[in-house]
């Protein structure tokens, strides 16, 4: 597992390219062709474009060069940031994704955030108790919430909380018609609306995504009660809070960190499926409305964003861990 | 320890162990109780709940009181006689479509456990066994595991349409990676062992060893394997579903709840509770019962490569081999973690 930082760049980079180029191929060779909506399978069949249109926007494109040649203009466009124009709305793609993507950023990170915390917390609760009925009851009420998708969570939350109690708002990532005002108070006031439209998404995601970090706690916490230096903590009277906080806690830093990067694929799914529940104008509405208006430019870009955060995200965490580990350069590597 | 000793159990119904060995937990005494005792409850609530959709999936058309397809009555009638769960927004009735959705759930979930566990044991073979293909297989298996799979479904299943066989295929062929790993890491385990080695001394091709000592020492994580390939494809139908890629025509849970989410003024009216709640429930229970079934399936037998030594001895995949027990001392069964690190599908 251990790796020196070069060849974790190496086969980063590796990965990324090998994502750049199945992003290329993808639609040019599988079966199925985006400028022939009528020709899906399973879709209600569309009005098929005239040949001439059809052959206008292939050679726009440049659909009927060599392979080779529309991989290095589609590698030029790429390096100048072009992601290509949308075919369903006025305006290039990456333009639509910028403007998405803070929506979507938010409501993941509030979502990891919270679930770590959340998790973490819990699962020392459940650890240090390992095998009571409190233990018992958070593994499986965890387990239970982690496996039912995420939009389920969602629609339940919404139902209870925002049709019910009338606590949040019904849809959207901001009031409609809300005048902020102008000058400083206005900025507060935007992200104050904002931070209230997206609580219940982000707390669906939160909780689809606790088990993990909650038996990783546990896990590790349970692990620890028969180690002897905390015998020692104990036997010195340490309180316990503080030998959970000070000498548990730190273990678990690492594994947190590895489990935290490999979360991201699946927070970044739920959170494009929640988004279309809660109505969030981010990522996953703009890849829904793609979806209908068979939009392929921006489902395109949205994998190829979305790997190659993931990979990044990973990769940090990976060289994080390098760094951090304390194995590293005692001669354990 | 209930669950160590059913383990064993589990392994003799595979594997012909030419030593039985004894039943020595108390909760074994009677032959009932040694079938139902050593799984957990929520395994048998579990396996119902799935009988239940498989029932609802077999016989539906003879089930429900309407075609799902038609409109039968006044649109959003509240639940009560001659509608048992309502009518949507164009007068469909909501319970014969609950039964039909469970058809399409059961045919995407065996559809694509077939092509996923058949693409898992076939790579997991390969590289386990052929050092040529281990680097491009693993690597292709790393590779999508490390892509954001709902991204990827979406930009395929749109380009390629959302028929009901597309999306099989799309699933199966994607989903394979996790389980191709466990199963070469078990196959690199039993390649070391003597009688793998006596039947490659003896002139066995690779073929043969896979065919014939390999695989079936694999096999008991099949069962797990299928299960948890089946929670996944029914939430992964469920999800493509919602997000409107699903075969028009065609009933199924995600597909109701997308429809009814796609009216803007669906809480604003009190239609609400019987368009959302069914399928939703439906998809929640059908999966919630498949990760009962799955723990219970994991309290038997190990599906991680153990750590140590002294979990491999006493492992049942080793004991699959014709060879004489020699009174190994049995190990420490990682019961506790077999139950957290659950291998996605």
């Amino acid at each position: 597992m251990r790796r020196d930082p070069a060849r974790l760049l190496a086969r980063y980079l590796l990965l990324a390219a090998a994502v750049v180029l199945l992003n290329f191929l993808i639609p040019r060779l599988l079966p199925g062709d985006p400028l022939d909506p009528g020709g899906a399978e399973g879709m209600t069949a569309a009005t098929p474009l005239p040949a001439e249109a059809r052959a206008r926007i292939a050679d726009y494109y440049g659909l009927n060069e060599p392979l080779g040649r529309q991989l290095t203009d589609y590698l030029g466009d790429l390096a100048r940031g072009d992601l290509g124009w949308s075919i369903a709305q006025p305006a290039p793609v990456a333009r639509l994704i910028l403007e998405r993507l803070p929506w979507t950023l938010a409501l993941m990170l509030t979502a990891l955030a919270l679930s770590t915390l959340l998790g973490t917390a819990l699962g020392l609760l459940a650890g240090w108790r390992a095998g009571r009925p409190l233990d018992r009851a958070l593994v499986s009420l965890s387990g239970a919430l982690s496996a039912i998708p995420e939009f389920l969570i969602g629609i339940g939350l919404l139902a209870v909380f925002s049709v019910g109690l009338g606590w949040f708002p019904l849809m959207g990532g901001r009031t409609v018609f809300a005048a902020y005002g102008d000058g400083p108070g206005a900025t507060v006031h935007r992200l104050s609306d904002a931070a209230w439209h997206l609580a219940l998404p982000a707390t669906a995601l939160a909780l689809a995504g606790i088990a993990g970090f909650l038996l990783l706690a546990r896990d590790t916490t349970a692990g620890l009660r028969g180690e002897s230096w905390l015998t020692v903590a104990r036997a010195k009277g340490l309180p316990v809070r503080q030998v959970v906080l000070r000498h548990a806690l730190p273990n678990l830093a690492l594994p947190l960190l590895t489990f935290f990067s490999l979360r991201l694929g699946a927070v970044l799914g739920g959170a494009l499926v929640v988004e279309r529940v809660f109505g969030i104008p981010g990522l996953g509405l703009l890849a829904f409305q793609a979806v209908r208006a068979r939009d392929y430019p921006v489902l395109q870009a949205e994998f190829l964003l979305a790997s190659l955060g993931v990979l990044l995200a990973n990769l940090l965490a990976e060289l994080a861990y390098l760094r951090l580990d304390p194995r590293r350069g005692a001669g354990h590597g | 320890m209930a669950e160590r000793t059913g383990r064993r159990q589990w392994a003799s119904s595979l594997h012909a162990d030419p030593a039985p060995r004894d039943w020595s937990h108390p909760a074994q005494h009677t032959a009932v109780g040694r079938r139902l005792g050593t799984r957990p409850r929520l395994f048998w609530l579990g396996g119902g709940l799935l009988a239940v959709a498989c029932v609802m999936a077999l016989f539906g058309p003879w089930l429900a009181p309407y075609d799902p397809a038609l409109s039968v009555g006044p649109p959003l009638q509240p639940p009560g006689s001659g509608h048992p769960l309502g009518t949507n927004d164009i007068g469909q009735d909501v319970l014969s479509q609950l039964i039909a959705g469970a058809r399409t759930s059961l045919i995407v979930a065996l559809g694509v456990a077939a092509i996923s566990a058949a693409l898992s044991w076939l790579v997991g073979l390969a590289a386990g066994l052929s050092r040529r293909l281990e680097a491009p297989l693993i690597g292709l298996a790393d590779l999508l595991l490390a892509l954001p799979s709902i991204p990827l479904y979406l930009l395929i299943v749109t380009l390629i349409g959302p028929s009901q066989t597309n999306l099989i295929l799309t699933l199966g062929l994607l989903s394979w990676p996790a389980f191709a790993r466990v199963v070469r890491s078990v196959v690199i385990r039993v390649r070391a062992e003597p009688y793998v080695e006596a039947a490659r001394a003896l002139g066995g091709s690779n073929l043969h060893l896979a065919r014939l000592h390999l695989l079936p020492a694999t096999l008991d994580i099949l069962p797990t394997k299928v299960i948890l390939t089946v929670r996944f494809a029914i939430f992964a139908e469920a999800t493509l579903a919602f997000l409107g890629l699903a075969q028009s025509g065609t009933v199924s849970w995600g597909s109701m709840l997308s429809w009814a989410f796609s009216d803007p003024l669906l809480f604003a009216r009190p239609v609400w509770p019987w368009l959302v709640l069914p399928p939703a429930l439906a998809i929640a229970v059908v999966i919630l019962a498949t990760t009962w079934v799955t723990t219970g399936l994991q309290h038997a037998p190990a599906t991680h490569p153990p750590s140590t030594h002294a979990e491999t001895a006493d492992r049942p995949l080793a004991r699959a081999a014709p060879l004489p027990a020699e009174g190994n001392p049995p190990g420490e069964p990682a019961a506790e973690r077999s139950r957290e690190r659950r291998p996605t599908a």
